[in-house]
């Protein structure tokens, strides 16, 4: 933690939280809410939390703005006109704000500072974590030891939990029955449609393999830095609309297919919770991975676990990154996966 | 050596800080837009500074890397919004808002 940076950061990031919520314009609320995710994704990495920093980045700098734009063209940009005079509404939203504010102001205040070394969490849980994860699972990453073996369990229902939601905005946004998707894949075209910038098209066209590389290089380094399943898929994803937002969608799902997306959303699940019940058949408990020794070649129960984590990882990019296209295309298209921004 | 890197810091900071004024007030959409993709990337700067000052630059090197590859992604989509809407007068760019909201 630097405290000159401190200050101005916290700054930085109230002003873009007061400024998102309360511009009339919707498009420009979503691009400073985009704004206020970098300044996040800086206090957090100044905070030392750098697998969390790189949550925020992926997510924050790459999809989540974009998801913004693609509601924002499908329904209306302005916000709706308030009613004047509902004064006495407005004093008890006022009211119940301040309060439950002062009350979690108040609470606040027994917190202990931040880093203090005699903490409660300092003391008990993440000595145990720092001091055991090497011999346990040698994995140099704690952050990646918790998340994908420690608490297994969380990460498995937070992967379920992603999947659901790709199947909530399926349900609710997704046609069924017009039979425009999975048609003949659009080709890149050697001359761009008009209005498309050949200048961006080259371009990306060029990034998107470069982008693709790094998502898995973050899936398969996520044991010994920052990254991991989740910021990988999203990466990937990000690389997918990137070729949606630069061609158009019909160029990407020709690239991915969406019933092969669906495929990919499930499998991820599948191979999370399969690792587990694997581990379940070997006569251990569920994603208790060091039994997978006995299955995997030249391994010692310690490796096991490192090597299980990476299963488990690539099961929650699978799932993130088809998740995350899934989203794109139904919230840009409208659910028909014609054309999108 | 650090202070330097503390000293540089800051002054990015400030500088966000100005830029943010454009991305607030800015009259147009664009004007949001350009300060935005400036705050991005002062942000990869400062990522990297922060790491230099942690003794730790390999560990935040991914994550500026991260940012610079996907910082544009939301530049090009606003841009494809605006070609999506084909909304290139002054209205349909933020200068005036229109009554009752309703656009083409």
């Amino acid at each position: 933690m630097i405290w000159q940076f401190d200050f101005i950061i916290l700054a930085l990031a109230l002003i873009c939280a007061v400024a998102s919520i309360s511009l009339k314009d919707l498009l420009s609320a979503a691009i400073v809410f985009g704004a206020y995710s970098f300044v996040m994704c800086l206090l957090w990495t100044e905070m030392g939390a750098v697998d969390v920093a790189f949550t925020e980045a992926a997510v924050g700098a790459g999809v989540s703005t974009v998801f913004f734009l693609a509601a924002v063209l499908h329904t209306s940009r302005q916000v709706k006109p308030r009613r004047h005079g509902r004064f006495f509404y407005k004093f008890i939203g006022a009211a119940a704000a301040l309060a439950i504010g002062g009350v979690l102001l108040a609470a606040s205040a027994d917190f202990p500072t931040w880093g203090d070394p005699a903490s409660p969490a300092s003391i008990h849980v993440s000595p145990h974590y720092i001091i055991n994860t090497i011999p346990d699972t040698a994995v140099p990453n704690v952050v990646t030891s918790v998340l994908a073996d420690y608490r297994g369990f969380d990460t498995m229902f937070e992967t379920s939990v992603i999947f659901v939601a790709g199947l909530a905005v399926l349900a609710i946004l997704g046609r069924f029955g017009r039979r425009t998707r999975d048609e003949a894949p659009a080709e890149f075209a050697a001359v761009p449609v008009a209005g498309q910038s050949p200048i961006i098209q080259a371009a990306c066209r060029i990034m998107v393999p470069f982008m693709q590389l790094f998502a898995l290089y973050v899936l398969a380094h996520g044991h010994h830095s920052p990254g991991g399943g989740f910021q990988g898929g999203v990466i990937l994803a990000a690389s997918f609309i990137l070729i949606a937002i630069s061609y158009d969608l019909r160029a990407m799902i020709g690239r991915l297919r969406e019933r092969w997306n669906m495929v990919f959303a499930s499998l991820g699940v599948m191979i999370y919770a399969g690792t587990g019940a694997l581990c379940l058949l070997l006569g251990a408990n569920f994603l208790d991975y060091s039994v997978l020794h006995r299955i995997l070649p030249a391994t010692s129960p310690i490796m096991a676990r490192s090597h299980g984590m990476l299963a488990v990882e690539v099961g929650v990019c699978f799932t993130v990154m088809a998740v995350m296209v899934l989203i794109y295309v139904n919230i840009a298209s409208h659910g028909k996966s014609d054309k999108g921004l | 050596m650090n202070t330097l890197f503390i000293a540089s810091g800051v002054a990015i900071l400030l500088l966000m800080l100005l830029t943010l004024y454009r991305a607030i007030a800015g009259p147009t959409a664009i004007d949001r837009l350009m300060a935005v993709n400036v705050i991005g990337t002062k942000t990869t700067v400062m990522l990297v500074i922060i790491g230099t000052i942690f003794h730790w630059l390999e560990m935040f090197v991914d994550i500026a890397l991260a940012y610079a590859l996907l910082n544009f992604i939301v530049t090009i989509a606003t841009a494809r919004y605006f070609h999506q809407r084909k909304n290139f007068t002054a209205a349909g760019f933020g200068l005036r808002h229109r009554k009752g909201g309703a656009e083409q």
